[in-house]
């Protein structure tokens, strides 16, 4: 079988990109710095995760399908809520979620879910695949919020969107789902849009954050984020 | 930049919607003539004042209702199309 690939394969191996294997995935481990590139996630760093899984679900019954299966949702729409093994949990409407799996560990949690949809629909639940349909890029470090402000509308600083927000908007005129989870105190910005523009996405972004000095950073360099504030 | 405040959303920028027209209600389908149709398909008000319209947020793919001055171009209100529906017509919302 043929690993699944990033919609930005060619750009990420032409800018160097170190690709290797996390959880059964193939990703951009690292860009051969990954000192450089884990003081960049502190900073601006922007890292690919399409390869990771994700996916969606909506009806009527699709939060009490959820739950059933020991998903931690928020009650609110437009809500992140980070499960026990990592994943999160996102909630795009009253009766929508999406399900990102874990950056830091095997995914169990999207496994497991897409594997019980055959009956999700009795409990009017549905599912929606994510995985071909959307790109996820991370974008992380203190400028995250500043570089945001240049291609999206929506006020994306602490203090009016903390950890947790999510922002279903406009991002370089493509829409996007935008989910803030920060590691500790780092901003950590998840970043969903339609996979056929993920080229132009993740230029308009690498563009974006020049000023910042911004760079792609691999999933070490994500990993070595997390382990900082644990 | 001009503000929409979308009942899912919150405020956005209005570069993110589009506006679906107005809420008129369809003719009566078991009665209703080709002129009345007509009507209800291609004719609109286009009062100057307070008007009722559908509005989309594009990024969500979500529906609502806006309450919209058509001379000053002020959204006085926004809301779920459930509150002139009726909770049958969006069983799923709260």
């Amino acid at each position: 079988m043929v690993e699944p690939r990033s919609p930005i394969d060619d750009a990420l191996r032409a800018a160097g990109g170190s690709i290797g294997e996390h959880a059964g995935a193939t990703v951009v481990i690292d860009y051969g710095d990954p000192d450089e590139e884990a003081e960049a996630a502190r900073g601006l760093g922007l890292a690919d995760l399409s390869p990771l899984p994700r996916v969606g679900f909506r009806g009527p019954g699709a939060r009490e399908w959820l739950t059933a299966w020991g998903v931690d949702l928020p009650d609110e729409p437009n809500r992140a809520c980070i499960q026990p093994d990592g994943a999160i949990a996102v909630t795009r409407s009253w009766t929508e979620v999406l399900v990102l799996g874990s950056t830091q560990s095997a995914d169990s949690l999207c496994a497991r879910l897409e594997a019980g949809t055959s009956d999700a629909h009795r409990a009017r639940a549905y599912s929606l695949p994510r995985f071909d349909g959307l790109f996820w890029f991370a974008l992380t470090g203190a400028s995250a919020a500043d570089c945001l402000a240049k291609i999206c509308g929506v006020d994306m600083r602490e203090t009016a969107f903390s950890s947790g927000s999510v922002a279903q908007t406009s991002l370089a005129r493509l829409n996007a789902v935008i989910v803030r989870v920060d590691a500790g105190a780092t901003p950590l910005f998840h970043l969903l849009g339609d996979s056929a523009s993920a080229e132009y996405a993740w230029a308009s972004l690498l563009d974006a954050m020049q000023e910042f000095d911004g760079r792609p950073v691999g999933l070490r360099a994500l990993h070595a984020l997390a382990r900082e504030f644990k | 930049m001009k503000v929409m405040p979308c009942p899912l959303n919150g405020p956005r920028p209005i570069q993110e919607f589009t506006c679906g027209g107005e809420v008129v209600a369809p003719p009566d389908p078991d009665h209703a003539d080709a002129e009345a149709w007509a009507d209800y398909l291609f004719l609109h008000d286009n009062a100057a004042g307070v008007v009722r319209e559908w509005w989309y947020h594009v990024p969500t793919s979500f529906w609502f209702i806006a309450d919209r001055d058509t001379v000053t171009d002020e959204i006085v209100r926004t809301f779920l199309p459930r509150e002139l529906f009726g909770p049958d017509a969006q069983p799923d919302r709260p």
